[in-house]
């Protein structure tokens, strides 16, 4: 017994890359993790929101409020012009724009309602949750800081000279416990944005996974001597990967697909309406999946390898991309960091058709599809190169 | 057909090949003789195209194994080592695809499949998965595989290993057939029986070198051995032994037993054992021992061939 747990012992060090794996994975993993829900509380400079602000009152008012949000330590603000900000959380790349409307200053002396708006994209609800609530403490309590309080003792308001306690008779529009929230981006259909993260998600983490399985089969076949057979005909070596491109490819799709209309008749997604973006996404998401589990089986030595390095790859790209976590809840480095990941492109291109409504022809939508194409391009030509390099050479 | 000039190959630090040369003719049956490691499986990967030597030449139907290798690959057949099937595909889908890659029409791909399922009797289990086969029965189908291209030459390697007797015997018989109908047939084996029954000729391989090439009988006469007759005695003093011995102008005493050379074992034997009953010998046991591939190879190598 001790004799063949010492032989397997020996066998698991002898493959290097396997102990590095084992032990690599739960490293990244628990870093990864850590670095996400960890970071999630705290108040480093490097987790601020990012408020684009839109100042169309262009007052006294309106620039010392800037000023004061702007010295609020978990936003990082950014001043811009209103179809500017709105073209940027269109595009996915902002969440909300704050844009003080005409009529701060006046708002602000009369103690009147304060024209504040909050335009956001919906898609992200929960960071728009957060950032209500680092505004609102500020925003509340914006006319004592900025009206000139000798003024209001002057000549205050009617409510505050007959009370005995005059801050308690503020009249309630001056202290604007909530802004006008604007949702930016409507959907056409009855979208469920839960339900189109989870399915876009879902749908790219469990392709990975099965990619690698067919991926596992250049090994087996390396291992069973079949590849060696395919060698004997009068066939060129690299057709034997791009054999398995097609085939992956098919059954990415068909699986894609699968996923999709099972959302679709179990959760009432609508995938008829954006047929054409839908589909587009489909095929540059299966493509680009398919070459990852060429890639890695192209690497890869041996099937432990590929199990190893696809768990590792799978879980951080997908815990990166936004498969696992919702990008926005994530520190700034890493949210910067998801762009690495293929799932990330994916996700947004789905998002892009099912809450964003873009068409086809959209550049936001063509760019997030051109960069996950690129990626898929790019492995499967590092595929090609491993392969030329690890397999058509056999004896 | 082939033509194989000072054919090199090393990997790493270990020379596979060390420059070796034959010829194997149209219609031959060529037994590649050799223990495991002697460079069997890099010649054959080499003429099938798929391994480049490092240095030499070979030449397959006139085609340079190098330059043209689908040329080469069009008229050769390889039955590899190792099983290299399907295993969750039918035997008819295995050999259907294998077909496939070398362009055989589809109507006449079926009929050659049916004919090579039923000259290796596994007709009527074509359309049963791989995996439910036997050994002996996948051995057959990995054969049937390198047949389908009708092709002029067959490298089989090693293509018995580990098989049932049954089996064994129906893939004597095809080849045998096939060998009869034309076919050149490159055999590499380690077993020297069968290289003994079925061999044109003979090239032995061993540490990357061809260590001699002929028939079987060139190969006999090339060496110095003689056939011997290996007698032990019950009784017998040192002066009964002499006598035989000057008898006998050729011998060897060992430890329990005397070694007698002979050119014609037939002849000389039952002039040995009376020579011995007119020395008052008793013989306890006695061996033939003939000339065969086994003790070639032990002759020219000094190893056994299944080392």
């Amino acid at each position: 017994m001790i004799k063949i747990a010492l032989k397997d012992l020996r066998i698991f060090f002898k493959d290097k890359r396997l102990v590095l794996l084992t032990f690599t994975i739960p490293i990244a993993l628990i870093s990864l993790f850590a670095f996400a829900f960890g970071g999630m509380w705290t108040n480093d400079d490097d987790e601020k929101i990012t408020l684009l602000i839109s100042d169309l009152d262009h007052s006294e008012a309106s620039k010392k409020t800037i000023s004061l949000l702007d010295s609020l330590k978990g936003i990082e603000l950014i001043p811009s012009k209103l179809k500017e900000a709105q073209a940027a959380i269109r595009k996915g790349n902002e969440s909300f724009v704050l844009v003080i409307n005409q009529g701060f200053s006046e708002a602000m002396n009369s103690g009147t309602k304060l024209p504040l708006e909050l335009q956001y994209d919906q898609a992200n609800d929960m960071e728009v949750a957060i950032l209500q609530q680092s505004l609102l403490p500020t925003l509340s309590t914006l006319p004592f800081k900025l009206i000139d309080s000798s003024k209001m003792m002057a000549n205050p308001p009617r409510e505050m000279a007959n009370n005995p306690n005059p801050m308690h008779a503020l009249p309630p529009a001056a202290i604007p416990n909530d802004i006008k929230m604007t949702p930016l981006i409507i959907p056409t259909q009855d979208a469920n944005i839960g339900l189109i993260q989870a399915v876009a998600g879902t749908s790219v983490l469990m392709l990975l996974f099965s990619v690698v399985g067919f991926g596992m089969g250049l090994i087996d076949e390396r291992q069973e001597g079949t590849l060696k057979r395919l060698y004997y005909a009068p066939i060129n070596p690299i057709n034997v990967l791009y054999g398995k491109m097609i085939c992956v490819n098919i059954i990415s799709l068909m699986q894609m697909i699968v996923m999709f209309v099972f959302t679709s008749v179990a959760f009432g997604l609508d995938i008829i309406t954006p047929l054409p973006g839908l589909m587009v996404t489909i095929v540059a998401t299966s493509f680009t999946c398919s070459a990852f589990g060429l890639f890695l089986a192209s690497i890869a030595q041996s099937r432990q390898q590929v199990q190893g390095l696809s768990t590792l790859i799978i879980l951080v790209m997908s815990a990166l991309g936004g498969s696992m976590i919702p990008i926005f809840i994530m520190p700034a480095l890493m949210q910067k960091a998801a762009v690495i990941s293929l799932n990330y492109w994916s996700i947004q291109s789905f998002f892009d058709v099912f809450w964003r409504n873009l068409s086809v022809t959209n550049p936001t939508f063509l760019l997030h599809i051109g960069i996950l194409l690129l990626m898929g391009l790019v492995l499967n030509v590092i595929a090609i190169i491993f392969f030329k390099k690890n397999y058509t050479t056999l004896a | 057909m082939i033509e194989v000039k000072n054919l090199s190959k090393k990997y790493k630090n270990q020379e596979a090949l060390k420059g070796i040369s034959f010829t194997i003719n149209e219609g031959e049956f060529y037994g590649l003789l050799g223990p495991n490691g002697a460079g069997k499986s890099t010649t054959i990967s080499i003429l099938s195209t798929i391994t480049h030597a490092d240095g030499g030449t070979a030449t397959i139907g006139g085609f340079d194994v190098k330059k043209d290798t689908t040329a080469v690959k069009r008229i050769i057949g390889i039955v590899p080592q190792e099983i290299a099937l399907y295993e969750e595909l039918t035997a008819f889908e295995n050999l259907q695809f294998f077909g496939s890659l070398y362009q055989v029409p589809r109507s006449e791909l079926t009929t050659r499949i049916d004919e090579l399922l039923n000259l290796f009797g596994l007709f009527d289990r074509k359309n049963d998965r791989i995996a439910t086969y036997s050994g002996g029965m996948k051995r057959r189908i990995n054969i049937a595989a390198a047949l389908l291209h009708r092709p002029k030459i067959v490298f089989l390697d090693e293509p018995t290993v580990g098989i049932d007797p049954q089996s064994r015997n129906l893939i004597f018989e095809v080849l045998a057939k096939l060998h009869k109908e034309g076919l050149t047939i490159v055999y590499t084996t380690h077993y020297m029986e069968e290289a003994e029954r079925f061999c044109d000729r003979i090239g032995i391989i061993d540490e990357g070198k061809i260590i001699a090439e002929g028939t079987l009988q060139e190969l006999k006469s090339a060496g110095k051995m003689k056939e011997s007759i290996q007698v032990q005695f019950t009784n017998g003093d040192e002066a009964q032994l002499a006598a035989l011995n000057s008898f006998w102008n050729d011998s060897k005493q060992n430890e329990n037993s005397t070694l007698f050379y002979s050119e014609n074992v037939q002849a000389d034997l039952p002039k040995l054992i009376s020579k011995c009953n007119a020395l008052g010998l008793d013989i306890s046991q006695i061996d033939i021992q003939k000339i065969n591939l086994e003790s070639i190879f032990m002759d020219l190598t000094g190893k056994q061939l299944r080392d």
